[in-house]
């Protein structure tokens, strides 16, 4: 079978989303591992950030891996969607559903997830990179307008993880049955670890806008 | 018992339809839910009108010819159960039941509750076989099969093809009614021939057919009547990787 038959048929495309779901899944905890750098204090932090960017050449390696994987992973996404869309197109007028939630909305979070990420990308990775304007890292993400110095920004973000939490517990649990791990003897150590994505990582970015964002000024 | 029946009346897949009322009196409880259908369908046509058509064939649950939805749900309320073998004591009396035929692009409607489902049957003849000399059945114990593979192949077996599962699916997906039968014949030895090239066949034939894709929401095991589980589409994904890493690295020899 060739690699295009593989990547165009309904299994392949959803092994290709959970291949790249579950990659992108273990980046987000190499990115919490930098944030909580935050707590640690603010010259540990810039010292991090500053050591991630004398990578130089290799950061941009895997910066472009991470947009291929999340254009592949919405691609992929977007064209199952339209596929199941056309395969049922009368729905029964009785209505009675026992799906979950989680399952039901994955299309929806994702798509807020992307919004997230484009705004992410587009303030912080662009501040971060390209407009410091004498700024350290650590205001940058703490006071600055486009981090967590505006409430605005803060809930956004608040907001935009806990989807995504959402989004990862019915994708990653997906992502098992798609990858054959259901039913094998590694089921239950896998949805132990897939506990910590959806809801231990998720957690920990948001105690960083709910710290900076809000206790901080509070206390 | 009463009972008020709206069904879906729909003369031809080319014709639109819609629901129409039905009210039966003195329905003795005891009775199945296709003889309460036999009853109206003779009170129909002894009115000289239009009996209900609905696919039926040996009413013991084994055959996998009926189903349909009772208010929306595929085969009814009655868990594991088919509508055939769905009585009216599961109803109250004076209910309201809604009867449609199973929703899918692939299962067009030929008449009233009664669907096309030869989508089923191509997806079969890509690959739902296995390869045997025919002559006189072999001695029983000629194959050895271990306990555990014998009775999980067996619970993948006890699909009947009724595409509840593609009617429960909010994708219309065939995924479970497709990995039973791949299931079913890759844990025994027998199946192991075609093996590589089953899984592949029957998931582009399932593609071509129009269904959907699974989103792995679990509404056709909860609705399937003969209880095919999810595990069917894990070991299915399972076949469909290694088949597809087999074929890679037979191609760089």
């Amino acid at each position: 079978m060739s690699i295009i038959k593989l990547l165009t048929s309904s299994v392949g495309r959803k092994i290709l989303m959970a291949i790249t779901g579950l990659s992108l899944s273990l980046f987000m905890a190499f990115h919490l591992f930098g944030n909580l750098f935050l707590f640690v204090g603010e010259a540990a932090f810039n010292e991090y950030v500053n050591k991630l960017h004398k990578l130089g050449f290799l950061i941009r390696i895997a910066e472009f891996f991470l947009v291929l994987f999340v254009g592949s992973h919405a691609y992929s996404g977007i064209l199952l969607w339209i596929k199941n869309r056309k395969a049922k197109k009368v729905v029964s007028s009785y209505s009675r559903d026992n799906t979950s939630g989680a399952a039901k909305s994955a299309a929806f979070t994702g798509s807020v997830v992307f919004i997230f990420l484009a705004t992410h990308w587009s303030t912080f990775w662009y501040k971060f990179n390209f407009d410091l304007q004498g700024m350290s890292y650590y205001y940058v993400v703490t006071e600055s307008s486009v981090g967590f110095g505006s409430p605005a920004v803060s809930i956004f973000y608040i907001i935009a993880i806990a989807l995504l939490g959402y989004h990862l517990k019915h994708g990653i649990a997906s992502a098992g049955q798609t990858l054959g791990i259901v039913g094998t003897k590694y089921e239950k150590t896998y949805n132990n670890v897939a506990a910590i994505f959806w809801f231990w990582i998720p957690l920990g970015f948001i105690s960083i806008p709910v710290w900076f964002g809000f206790l901080v000024r509070i206390l | 018992m009463n009972i008020n029946l709206k069904i879906w009346r729909q003369r031809s897949a080319s014709k639109s339809g819609d629901v129409k009322k039905y009210r039966l009196e003195n329905i003795d409880p005891n009775i199945s839910f296709l003889e309460m259908l036999d009853i109206l369908n003779i009170k129909l046509v002894k009115e000289k009108k239009d009996p209900v058509a609905f696919d039926h064939d040996c009413r013991e649950g084994i055959c996998g010819s009926c189903g349909f939805m009772i208010n929306g749900q595929p085969h009814g309320p009655q868990r594991a159960t088919t509508v055939c073998q769905l009585h009216m004591r599961a109803f109250k009396n004076e209910d309201d039941i809604l009867l449609e035929p199973f929703r899918a692009e692939s299962f067009p409607v030929i008449k009233d509750l009664s669907v096309d489902r030869k989508a089923f049957d191509k997806i079969i003849s890509s690959g739902g076989y296995v390869s045997t000399n025919t002559g006189e059945a072999p001695e029983a114990n000629s194959i050895t099969i271990e306990k555990e593979f014998a009775d999980e192949a067996f619970l993948s077996s006890a699909c009947i093809g009724c595409g509840a599962c593609v009617a429960a699916c909010k994708n219309s997906s065939a995924m479970l009614f497709t990995s039973a039968k791949v299931a079913h014949l890759s844990l025994l030895p027998q199946g192991q021939k075609e093996a590589k090239n089953r899984v592949t066949n029957m998931v582009a034939t399932m593609d071509e057919a129009g269904f959907g894709s699974c989103t792995n929401t679990g509404a056709c095991s909860a609705e399937c009547p003969k209880e095919i589980g999810q595990i069917n589409i894990a070991r299915l994904n399972q076949e469909y990787i290694s088949s597809t890493l087999a074929g890679f690295l037979k191609k760089k020899e």
